[in-house]
């Protein structure tokens, strides 16, 4: 690099190594290292961005949530027609027992869901959703008990209990109102002759 | 992650839907037109029989008690069952313990406490069991032996009658893991025992290795 | 500059650098490739014998071409590597060996042997001997004086190279000089260089390399791994798309006791997975379940084109939906897919005739009228005479009568014969409390044409076969003893595939499945030839010869350690076969936990247990129960909770109600 010939007017040790001396302003690492500093800055806040809106989008691990826009159906109908009072707060109380039903289903399944995610049965994706799921059906249960305080003030102490209560009972009725589908398939799938009295046909 | 999850926010199907659903003034039910899912159904039909409930109740801070009026009306009914069962006239006892059911199931709140209607309905699920089997209608018994089971009545007693119900059914291959599960319960129960090994002369017998 | 580097000017070193890459790509896949067409073919060969020229014969000609087809693209890629990596291989070769630059280098390699010509094992005699007459030929003192100049320095050369040697191989610091650093003076300089063939460095290509080098960095590599990556994410490490496996497992988490699981819940759950959108995206999960309920009914259907694809992807699914089932632990639902499992590989619909119908040339509709018994079950099939079968099930052409009647007797049927859990390391039949126990299951594999006989004649020692001595071998390396299960008999269905089971674990306290299921791939089915034919077959005791039968065997991992506290817990298992109807076993095996008694002699108390075991007490079928007496102690509360999907019912455990209602059902018979 050095190239000694072309210079003259220089000691011997400057002219072994003559450093290129560049004017530099003092902002210029400033300049770069803000530069950097604000590009990285942008990518994270965006990124951090689209991946809320991603969890934001995944869709939810339960099937749809018909209690809850069914609730926000009736409630809008409310507002138009002439509803008795107390279909709302029926409404209401379908809402919160599902909202019960789902908490206690996502504690029951805590376990299959981590032994699925551990051994990688299910994506992050899944993990995520399930996360997402727990935090919003504690959500979903306090915006019943808040919509439940503002249907009457007084209310949201024995709505908890009666909201408990309510979905035990329909699970245990849904269960019922299925023998009658049950028998009809098994009847099918097992090709059992039944006379009318339900006796086997031998 | 806080802020797009923080207010639940009402789902565009309110506004798709609305249209959709009726309400009667007279019986304050609701209705929808459109038949297609099942859950929207189901929940539907939850709603109006919890406004049935309401309508009536004029305590407006009403608590999970049981109905006093219709755990009698149910017990009255279900008796008179059990007095035809005696009677030896099990069709009529069948079909009234049956009503005693479907009294059941309308008469009572849906917030009356839980652990006393299942004790209810398990009484009279055991019984209608056993009426049942009787009749023959051994499709019917097993179908409320997988409910009673279901509901938690693991007992060796509903092993028992469910092996029974399943083996007249000739559905032995179902019968046997009810009978040895039974067993596990109680390995010197001695119906089950006999049982157990009617079902396996029964197996040889399908197999053609008798 | 810091350090200069060689590029490899002579073409030295790159070769060999290519040359051992290329190695290491091509000879495993070589090999690969040889095992596959000499063991392939020659167990396609064993088997081929009668049961899969049948199971071909069978085989229609588009599934035939679909299997070929499939096969070809498979074996053709191998070949395509392979020839090209050969031809690679030897023109490296040959560059090599016509390369005198790396002839040179080997030649000034030292070694000490080759210099003084003796071997690696010869003496400090032999050595001696060796460099004496050596160093006497080429000593400088007595080179003949005819030599040239340039003959007498290499000679000089040699002479001290030969001094060199000996020192080598004698002389204890040259010699550890020479064992550290290949050369007897010591740590020679070592040269780093780039194996990059000089014409790709310099001169007018060297831009094209460093456009390389930047193309490989910023593009590919990101690329390579990004795609890597994301398929990565995208299948789960089953392989199957993560949306399908993520579909499977709402499933079951939405799943309510109210819902009735069969069949067609099962197909449409698989018919909704991802990769069938995917790979058709043109049909809907509705058509896409028609493919193969119309698959399962023998039928054709209007989106033929998708069949094979379809069929062949839903066996992973399957399997998958079963593991993810049993992990949320219903039975039910894991039960259920793997009967219709079953139905799709058979191509026969669940039905209480089904064992009948999976067998080929069975005109349905015949059987259905002409039969006054009901049979159901293979053996009862072959308790009739062969025309009577024949006319039963509608054949009439004889061969096509024989070849439904040997697939019907080679259907492996599975009798239990024991069942027990094992603690590996003890012959006891009682676990320690925490001790790690596997559930050890003797089965006798028997043809539906055999006649049944009682355990009891079956030798004891061919039920325990736990030598004492083995008893540390490992359960699970000893199944690798049994060999592979052959091909199951599936004409319909467009792959091959080996016969196989399934083993489910379920509590019998809550009725749930407490592990993912095992598979058993191993399992001898020479009994399938033994001649014991039911039909002729009088005197059971006289025609009866222990020799005929192995034992097979199934260890099926426990998950669980051993409860903590003492008491029989019993176990549910079901090794169930997702090819074929008829060929599961369902059976219940009780876990007994026991503290062992104060440390006696280990040896004695084994053989004292053998005793005992032969004594005979295993005779009748061992049920789990029946003859043996149980503690009734139930350590019952181990499981955490009594959950209930949907209902809880922790509240409520009163059955005091039940004494009155009880007995009267099995009165009424």
């Amino acid at each position: 690099m050095s190239d000694n010939g072309t210079h003259f007017n220089e000691t011997f040790f400057e002219g072994q190594e003559k450093p290129e001396i560049k004017v530099v302003s003092v902002y210029t690492p400033l300049v770069y290292v803000s530069i950097l500093v604000i590009s990285l800055m942008i990518f994270a806040s965006k990124y951090r961005r689209s991946q809320v809106k991603k969890l934001a989008e995944l869709p939810s691990i339960f099937d749809e949530h018909e209690a809850r826009d069914l609730y926000f159906a009736i409630a809008e109908l409310a507002e138009t027609e002439q509803l008795h009072p107390k279909v709302v707060k029926a409404a209401l109380l379908n809402r919160g027992a599902e909202a019960v039903r789902r908490t206690i289903k996502l504690r029951e399944v805590a376990v299959q869901i981590e032994i699925l995610y551990k051994n990688g049965s299910v994506d992050d994706k899944y993990w995520q959703r399930y996360q997402n799921e727990m935090k919003l059906v504690d959500l979903e249960l306090k915006s019943c008990i808040e919509e439940a305080e503002r249907l009457q003030p007084d209310w949201p102490q024995a709505f908890v209990n009666l909201c408990r209560e309510i979905c035990f009972n329909q699970a245990l009725q849904r269960r019922y109102d299925s023998i009658l589908d049950r028998k009809n398939i098994f009847q099918k799938l097992y090709q059992l002759k039944l006379d009318d009295n339900g006796k086997l046909i031998q | 992650m806080g802020q797009s999850t923080g207010a639940t926010p009402p789902v565009p199907i309110t506004a798709k839907n609305k249209t959709m659903i009726q309400y009667d003034s007279n019986n304050k039910q609701l209705s929808i037109d459109n038949d297609s899912n099942t859950d929207r159904l189901t929940n539907l039909n939850q709603i109006n029989k919890l406004t049935t409930a309401l309508v009536p109740e004029t305590n407006p801070n009403f608590q999970p008690q049981p109905n006093n009026e219709t755990t009698n009306m149910v017990k009255n009914m279900f008796q008179s069952g059990m007095q035809q069962a005696q009677n030896k006239n099990i069709p009529d006892a069948l079909r009234k313990v049956d009503l005693a059911v479907d009294m059941r199931n309308k008469a009572r709140k849906p917030w009356e406490p839980f652990s006393f209607q299942l004790q209810e309905l398990h009484m009279m699920l055991r019984n209608r069991t056993d009426l049942e089997l009787v009749s023959q209608r051994n499709l019917d018994a097993w179908q409320d032996l997988e409910m009673l089971l279901n509901c938690g009545m693991v007992v060796p007693e509903v092993f028992i009658r469910l092996t029974d119900c399943l083996l007249k059914l000739n559905l032995v291959e179902l019968a046997r893991p009810y009978c040895e599960r039974g067993l596990s319960l109680d390995p010197k129960n001695g119906p089950l025992l006999a049982l157990f090994q009617a079902c396996e002369k029964k197996m040889l017998e399908i197999e053609g290795d008798l | 500059m810091p350090q200069n580097y060689d590029y490899d000017e002579a073409s030295t070193t790159w070769p060999f650098f290519v040359l051992t890459v290329l190695f290491v790509a091509v000879t495993p896949v070589t090999l690969i490739e040889l095992y596959r067409l000499i063991v392939g073919d020659s167990s396609d060969k064993s088997s081929s014998s009668e049961w899969s020229q049948l199971h071909e014969k069978y085989t229609s000609e588009e599934v035939r071409k679909y299997r070929l087809a499939n096969k070809k693209k498979r074996s053709k890629k191998g070949i395509y590597f392979i020839t090209v990596g050969w031809v690679l291989i030897s023109m490296l070769i040959y560059h090599i060996r016509s390369n005198d630059a790396i002839y040179q280098i080997a030649a000034a390699a030292f070694d000490p042997y080759e210099l003084l010509g003796v071997t690696l094992s010869s003496t400090d005699k032999e050595i001696k001997s060796a460099y004496r007459k050596l160093s006497v030929k080429f000593h400088p003192d007595k080179l003949s004086k005819d030599l040239n100049e340039i003959e007498r320095t290499a000679m000089e050369e040699q002479f001290v190279m030969i001094n060199k040697a000996y020192k080598a191989l004698t002389d204890e610091i040259t010699k550890e000089n020479y064992r550290k650093y290949g050369h007897p003076d010591g740590p020679q300089s070592t040269s780093h260089g780039i194996a990059l063939p000089k014409f790709l460095v310099e001169g007018g290509t060297s831009p094209f390399v460093v456009f390389a080098y930047f193309i490989l960095l910023a593009f590919v590599l990101p690329m390579v791994v990004s795609k890597w990556w994301s398929t990565s994410q995208e299948y789960t490490k089953h392989g199957i798309h993560s949306e399908t496996a993520s579909h499977f497992v709402d499933k079951m988490f939405n799943f309510k006791p109210s819902y009735v699981v069969v069949p067609d819940l099962i197909i449409k759950w698989i018919s909704e997975a991802k990769e069938f959108q995917l790979k058709f995206p043109e049909l809907s999960s509705v058509d896409i379940a028609n493919i193969i309920h119309s698959h399962v009914n023998r039928e054709k259907t209007e989106n033929e084109y998708a069949r094979n694809y379809v069929l062949t992807k839903s066996s992973l699914l399957f399997h998958q939906l079963i593991e993810i089932a049993s992990t949320f632990r219903n039975t039910e639902v894991a039960l259920m897919a793997l009967d219709t499992y079953k139905t799709v590989v058979q191509a026969t619909p669940l039905s209480p005739h089904s064992q009948i119908f999976q067998l080929p040339n069975v005109d349905k509709e015949h059987f259905l009228d002409s039969t006054t018994d009901d049979i159901c079950a293979l053996g009862k099939l072959f308790t009739y005479p062969d025309d009577k079968i024949g006319k039963m099930l509608g054949i009439k052409d004889e061969t096509a009568l024989n070849e439904t009647l040997k697939v019907a007797s080679r259907i492996p049927k599975l009798k239990l014969v024991k069942g027990s859990f094992k603690v590996r390391g003890s012959s006891l039949n009682t676990a320690e409390p925490g001790s790690t126990p596997h559930i050890q299951v003797k089965v006798l594999v028997r043809s539906p044409r055999h006649k049944l006989f009682p355990n009891s004649l079956i030798p004891a020692e061919k039920i325990a076969g736990d030598d004492p001595l083995l008893l540390e071998q490992d359960p699970f390396e000893k199944l690798l003893e049994q060999p592979l299960l052959p091909e199951t008999f599936a004409p319909l269905l467009p792959t091959k595939r080996r016969t196989c089971w399934y083993a489910l674990v379920v509590s019998q306290k809550d009725g749930k499945i407490i592990q993912t299921p095992s598979l058993a791939q191993r399992l001898s089915l020479e009994n399938l030839d033994v001649n014991f034919d039911k039909r002729v077959i009088k005197d059971l005791d006289k025609e009866f010869n222990a020799e005929d039968w192995t034992i097979g065997t199934f260890s099926i991992p426990f998950a669980q350690p051993a409860p903590k506290e003492e008491g029989t817990y019993f176990f549910r298992v079901v090794i169930k076969s997702p090819d074929y109807f008829g060929s599961d076993l369902d059976f219940t095996v009780p876990l007994t936990v026991k503290n062992t008694p104060i440390e006696t002699d280990p040896k004695k108390e084994i053989l004292e247990e053998l005793d005992s075991d032969d004594s005979g007490n295993e005779g009748e079928e061992n049920t789990g129960y029946s003859s043996e007496d149980f503690d009734e102690s139930d350590g019952d509360d181990l499981e955490e909770d009594s959950d209930f999907t949907d209902i809880d019912t922790d509240t409520e455990d009163e059955h005091e109600a039940t004494e009155e209602t009880t007995e009267k059902s099995s009165k009424t018979d």
